[in-house]
């Protein structure tokens, strides 16, 4: 293997268990090429944060190996695996001033005094800081802090940046701010980074790689669109983003097309039949702007009609809830100037595309 | 309105009542007639400074002073030193033997001060356990001098002193956020210097509160200093009770006593200053 094509990071089968039977991670392999953005998303207790603890050597793996550049970590203590990491909290050393804490890296890997500054400067530019160098931690914002959290983090060069929910402490605004800076700074450093999160919304907007992690086991890995567009279960697609998922009686192939036969006498054609045989089939997923108000008397495939249950104005578009059978509500996303004369109550008809209905096996 | 305003607030002052009584008959009170005490001629009972003209110019006396302030200096810092790494297992560890460890810690302040300094003295006197071992043994002929003198008063104090030591430093090490620790770590820093970075200028605060209380705690300590530091060992505390009861020179023992109240105030007074500086500067979380 030459060198350009040595992964920065890579997981082999990692474990991790404590006590012989709670397993918290589950046998994950995972890698990360030289200058991505991969963020490893799931609910809280998935074991994304214990993935990322044992990259940076806070835990051991049970068993499996992690190797970053090529070289097996395991036994290697975090001081010796040359990688960054950000909290959530930050973790600004309180006593120490914005140029301390950003110089405390390299000193430790033993730069030169001169060396050391090159490093603070460049990372304080890098994160847009500059003339904070003799603030002390206290006397930052929230924002501030961050920055000076990610410039300590890259000042000493690590081969890898971890980032453990780095944004959640911050409010909505400069959370999406700071989004795109983040990946400013990646692109412009060229680094591996690994992000871990719970908020599907940063994964998508900066990863170019995503892994969807639940009960210990990667669910779903791929870019961010492909997991959006094509989730391989219930639990991705209800966990990025929002979805309709139907149970489905029966399902019947025809060259390439399906026939769903759902409760109350629904029926609806899919495009893609995919890589799961009809009879393993027992769920569809539709995403809610997938499915498009039909005009009055329209006619066709995929045609439902029911009556609005529901209806919340959002602003820019609109969440109808439409009862399309019995024991079937359809949440359904539409523009707001589409809502004329659409009130609860109002009876609508509704179309959904072929292709964009995905089904799924659990 | 601005009745029933003030009414309730008055009211919250009653439970307020019996506490303040007491502390009034019990601590003000006494004190008071013991600071009044020293400014009285023995014999007359009128306005006098001889007490203090003695205690200044008697070098006994200033010697049992001097003792003191070593005593309880030397005692404060191997109380923090000792209590320094138990304080940050218990605040850092999440082994099973985090609560065996914080028994055994806190368990000897139920035993009374006297009970373990009789036990120090079984150790440490020239026919006790330490001694019998060495020359049994045949490593030394005659009785290291073990009690009897400041290093036996010293041990004593420090044990028992050394859980004060602990709850302070614990408190103060719990308040740093692990994270620091993980940052430095991942930053390049060896435990070493994590512990020199990060852990201990973040401790000072604590480390001052348990030199602090360490060092109030052995000045005004009675028992132990008279039970294992014999007669010729004397530090304010004895003096005073010396005078209380073998010359019954009340003037003379309150001027001690003020002595060692000054010294002890004075000591918790720039403590407390300088921790409070210090917290406000480091703001730890």
């Amino acid at each position: 293997m030459s060198a350009a094509e040595i992964a920065d990071i890579e997981l082999v089968g990692v474990t991790k268990s404590y006590g012989g039977n709670v397993v918290v991670v589950d046998n994950v392999s995972l890698t990360v090429p030289r200058g991505e953005f991969v963020s490893i998303l799931g609910p809280s207790g998935c074991g994304k944060t214990t993935t990322l603890n044992m990259i940076a050597g806070f835990h051991e793996p049970s068993s499996g190996e992690i190797r970053i550049r090529g070289r097996n970590q395991v036994g290697v203590p975090p001081e010796k695996r040359n990688i960054g990491l950000v909290f959530q909290n930050y973790a600004l050393f309180p006593h120490m001033t914005v140029q301390e804490n950003v110089a405390f890296g390299p000193k430790m890997k033993g730069q030169s005094k001169s060396e050391t500054e090159e490093a603070v400067r460049s990372a304080l530019k890098s994160v847009r800081l500059e003339g904070y160098e003799s603030r002390y931690p206290k006397e930052l914002s929230g924002g501030q802090q961050q920055r000076t959290a990610l410039a300590r983090a890259i000042a000493p060069r690590p081969s890898v940046l971890l980032l453990d929910e780095p944004l959640s402490n911050l409010d909505l605004k400069l959370r999406e701010a700071m989004r795109i800076e983040l990946k400013e700074v990646q692109q412009q450093l060229g680094m591996t980074f690994v992000y871990v999160t719970h908020d599907q919304e940063e994964a998508m907007s900066m990863s170019d790689r995503v892994v969807v992690m639940s009960d210990g086991v990667v669910a779903q890995e791929g870019r961010p669109s492909e997991i959006y567009q094509n989730p391989v279960s219930a639990f991705v697609a209800d966990f990025i983003g929002k979805s309709n998922l139907l149970p489905v009686k029966q399902a019947r192939d025809h060259d390439g097309r399906l026939t769903l036969t759902l409760g109350g006498g629904l029926s609806l054609v899919s495009e893609r039949s995919g890589d799961i045989p009809a009879n393993d089939i027992t769920l569809c997923c539709i995403r809610p702007e997938n499915v498009q108000l039909a005009r009055k008397g329209a006619s066709g495939e995929n045609l439902l009609t029911g009556r609005v249950d529901k209806l919340v104005n959002l602003g820019a578009h609109a969440e109808l809830w439409v009862d399309v059978s019995k024991d079937c509500l359809l949440k359904v996303q539409v523009p707001v100037r589409r809502l004329q004369g659409i009130e609860i109550g109002s009876h609508v008809d509704l179309l959904i595309e072929s292709a964009a209905i995905q089904p799924l096996a659990h | 309105m601005r009745l029933g305003g003030t009414m309730p607030s008055l009211r919250g002052y009653v439970p307020l009542i019996p506490p303040v009584t007491i502390l009034m008959m019990f601590f003000a009170l006494p004190m008071g007639m013991m600071i009044g005490l020293s400014f009285q001629d023995g014999d007359t009972g009128s306005f006098s400074l001889t007490s203090y003209e003695r205690f200044f110019t008697d070098d006994l006396a200033l010697d049992g002073f001097f003792r003191t302030i070593v005593m309880s200096g030397l005692v404060a810092v191997c109380v923090t030193v000792m209590s320094y790494p138990i304080a940050y297992f218990l605040a850092r560890s999440t082994s099973r033997w985090r609560a065996v460890v914080f028994a055994l810690a806190i368990a000897p302040e139920l035993a009374g001060v006297v009970l373990r300094t009789y036990g120090w003295l079984i150790i440490l006197e020239d026919q006790g356990f330490v001694n019998d071992l060495v020359i049994q043994l045949g490593l030394i002929d005659r009785p290291l001098p073990l009690s009897h003198n400041m290093f036996g008063v010293v041990v004593g104090l420090t044990h028992v002193l050394l859980p004060f030591g602990i709850l302070s430093l614990l408190t103060n090490i719990q308040g740093i956020d692990p994270n620091l620790e993980k940052s430095a770590q991942i930053l390049g820093a060896s435990r070493l210097s994590v512990l020199r970075h990060i852990i201990l200028p973040l401790s000072v605060p604590g480390i001052v509160s348990s030199l602090l209380i360490a060092f109030t705690l052995a000045a005004s300590a009675y028992a132990t200093p008279a039970l294992l530091g014999g007669i010729k060992f004397s530090v304010l505390a004895t003096m005073i009770y010396q005078q209380v009861l073998f010359y019954i020179n009340w003037p003379y023992a309150a001027v001690m006593a003020n002595v060692l109240l000054v010294i002890v105030l004075a000591i918790a007074f720039t403590g407390a200053r300088l921790e409070s500086r210090l917290n406000s500067k480091l703001h730890v979380r």
